[in-house]
């Protein structure tokens, strides 16, 4: 009888040890499974937060420049290792993709490194060669990645930070005409964002443009090295500096549109003034201060003083640099296409009548000896074998 | 029999408990939309912002939509983000319907979930500086997330002297979803030629404006291969219709460039070259003849 009475006690026994014994069992198949599962995932929120901690870092240097504790850090191992040599601007550093090249060779103790396309640390994307949907301006295109999980992030850096926004207000074309019975050829900007390059085209750049645009437009360039990196691109034809702009997504700088951001403003607060009187120098408001000052004008005396490079002179109004002397540069000229030079530049001495804003030669764009040019009777003093002549794009905002 | 009944159900219990356990992790959650948040370019439909979801209950609402690029980038698919608010035996639930094409997102989810997070209650979803936090409770716990939405566009900043910045994470960082298939030519959808000319009648419109200023159509000019510039028709406050590709506007039987009407009669509101003159053609833009 008692041992009829034990049975169930026995069942209820062997039942809950059975359901332990399972119950063990699935915690330990599933629990290091799922432990580990949920590890995984918090070690890659990890590595993902890692990188954009980085990519933060990186785009800090990007529009830092040469004002970067790194570049500092690094300078002259940087400029060893781009073989540059000569004194440059150093603000051309800022969107500049040499700063990262030097970033990837010389920042030790990272917990990241740049993924190389090819033979390059980057891509140079446009609307023309990058199939992303909702792109919109072009940029340099990096891949990092985490050292620890191999997780790879790309990141666009856009390369607006050498462009300067012209003011919406009125303007005028050309050098002042005084006389009452003649009038101003005037315009206006109010409803356009107008942004022009702060300087002009580099042959870094121009490298860009045989690395990652249409080969078909880019023959006979050559890449350059050293020093030219960061000086003016003057050996390019018209028609293919225009086509350079396009490959950015821009156009050749248009005539009126230097002369407005050039022109100093006699009122810079009155954005709508009843004549646009304007001084035929950028630095003053007084038709009769010139000064033969290698600051602002990079004349045929200057070379002797200090070499050239990009950026000789000081910015305008506006922030547009080498405004007056250097090299010569062409623009498109939608009311007078035949006077589309400027020729203020080095090939001229300071007592020149090309040193004057809005008085242009002309260029037929196809070469680079004497007659291809028309400087309309003020020929250089000196014997130019091949002049140089630079360029610079500009570009519409929505 | 009867009293196996009892260690019968225990059994049962115990199996389906350690079962479920295998549903999607809170991190693994997290890091899911994390990794697909990071690239969305918008967020539309976003009306409840820093206030906890508690109405209607038991009925699944739509609490935004995201638009982000595939895989390779070459299109943009749609996240519609659903929220079932918990009431009596109704579970509350966050869920990701994903569509992939660029569409609006139906009110209500249509069952078809990309990502499903349920058992969770007090909801409270805020954007800020690019941050898009969730808190909610699930499972007694209170739990917050923080997604980075860098590709997140704002206004574009246009200041004198300055270059163009962009209201973002980062004004001009954008993170992209690139493969090979990215860079190859033929999936290219950009708009225009280099030779292009109004000229040759072969000159891609992106933009237009009608005669009463009104954009018609969606501004595709972001898609244009070669940039775009403006032309002269009806002297807008915005500006003229757009064209994609080079300009060589003040040439012969290409537009006008735009003179702007604050310091000249809208009738010579366009630049030509000066042996040529503006003349209106039949779509009302002013073609340098």
């Amino acid at each position: 009888m008692k041992e009829f009475k034990r049975r169930p006690l026995i069942i209820l026994s062997l039942s809950i040890c059975a359901v332990l014994i399972v119950a063990l069992w699935f915690f330990y198949q599933n629990y290091p499974k799922n432990n580990l599962k949920a590890e995984q995932f918090v070690q890659e929120k990890a590595a993902l937060e890692r990188l954009i901690k980085n990519s933060s870092e990186i785009h800090r240097l990007w529009t830092e420049g040469e004002d970067s504790r790194e570049w500092n850090s690094w300078k002259k191992e940087c400029l060893q290792l781009k073989k540059i040599e000569s004194p440059f601007d150093e603000s051309l550093l800022r969107c500049n993709p040499i700063l990262m090249e030097c970033l990837a060779a010389f920042t030790k103790k990272s917990d990241f490194h740049f993924v190389k396309n090819g033979d390059s640390l980057y891509r140079y994307v446009t609307k023309s060669n990058i199939a992303h949907a909702h792109l919109n301006g072009t940029g340099y295109l990096f891949t990092i990645e985490d050292i620890q999980s191999k997780k790879k992030l790309d990141l666009l850096l856009a390369d607006n930070c050498q462009e300067v926004f012209l003011q919406n207000r009125a303007y005028a074309y050309g050098e002042e005409v005084l006389g009452k019975e003649v009038e101003d050829y005037r315009f206006d900007n109010f409803n356009q964002n107008i942004y022009i390059d702060r300087h002009l085209v580099t042959n870094a750049e121009i490298n860009d443009w045989i690395d990652f645009g249409n080969s078909d437009f880019t023959k006979g360039l050559h890449k350059k090295t050293g020093d030219d990196l960061v000086l003016p691109a003057t050996d390019l034809k018209e028609e293919q500096m225009m086509n350079y702009c396009s490959f950015r997504g821009k156009q050749l700088l248009l005539a009126h549109y230097f002369d407005a951001a050039t022109f100093l403003p006699m009122d810079l607060s009155d954005v709508l003034p009843a004549k646009n009187n304007r001084s035929p120098y950028y630095w003053t408001k007084k038709r009769s201060d010139f000064k033969p000052d290698c600051n602002l004008i990079y004349a045929q005396e200057c070379p002797a003083k200090k070499p050239f490079q990009l950026n000789a002179t000081s910015p305008t109004w506006a922030g547009l640099t080498d405004a007056m002397g250097g090299v010569m540069e062409v623009f498109r000229n939608p009311i007078d296409p035949e006077s589309n030079l400027k020729a203020s530049s080095f090939y001229f001495n300071f007592k020149s009548q090309w040193h004057r804003l809005g008085f242009r030669a002309g260029w037929d764009g196809d070469g680079f000896e004497l007659r291809h040019f028309d400087f309309k009777g003020f020929n250089p003093e000196i014997t130019i074998d091949k002049f140089q002549v630079g360029f610079r794009c500009m570009r519409e905002s929505k | 029999m009867k009293k196996l009944l009892l260690p019968i159900l225990l059994l049962v219990t115990l199996v389906s408990g350690c079962l479920s356990s295998k549903k999607v992790s809170l991190p693994e959650a997290e890091m899911k939309l994390a990794s697909e948040w990071l690239y969305a370019f918008s967020l539309e439909n976003f009306n409840l912002n820093d206030v906890v979801i508690e109405r209607p209950p038991g009925i699944s609402q739509l609490l935004f939509k995201m638009k982000i690029p595939t895989e390779n980038g070459l299109a943009l698919k749609t996240h519609c983000v659903y929220y079932q608010v918990p009431y009596k035996k109704i579970v509350g639930k966050l869920s990701v319907e994903e569509l992939k094409t660029d569409s609006a997102c139906p009110e209500s989810e249509s069952g078809d979930s990309w990502f499903e997070l349920d058992q969770i209650k007090k909801l409270k979803v805020t954007l800020e500086n690019s941050h898009l936090h969730f808190d909610f409770e699930k499972d007694g716990k209170g739990i917050s997330w923080t997604f980075l939405l860098a590709n997140l566009e704002g206004n574009l900043i246009h200041e004198k002297y300055e270059p163009m910045k962009e209201k973002k994470w980062k004004s001009g960082l954008t993170f992209l979803r690139t493969d090979a298939e990215t860079f190859l030519n033929q999936n290219n959808k950009s708009l225009g030629k280099l030779s292009d000319r109004m000229s040759r009648g072969t000159a891609i419109r992106c933009q237009q404006v009608d005669k009463n200023c009104n954009n018609v159509g969606e501004n595709r000019c972001d898609d244009c291969r070669y940039g775009w510039y403006s032309i002269v028709d009806y002297n807008c406050p915005q500006g003229g219709s757009k064209f994609c590709g080079q300009n060589h506007c003040g040439e012969k039987g290409e537009p006008a460039c735009p003179r702007g009407v604050k310091v000249v009669d809208e009738m010579d509101a366009g630049i030509c070259q000066s042996d040529l003159t503006p003349v209106m053609n039949a779509d009302h833009i002013l073609i340098c003849q």
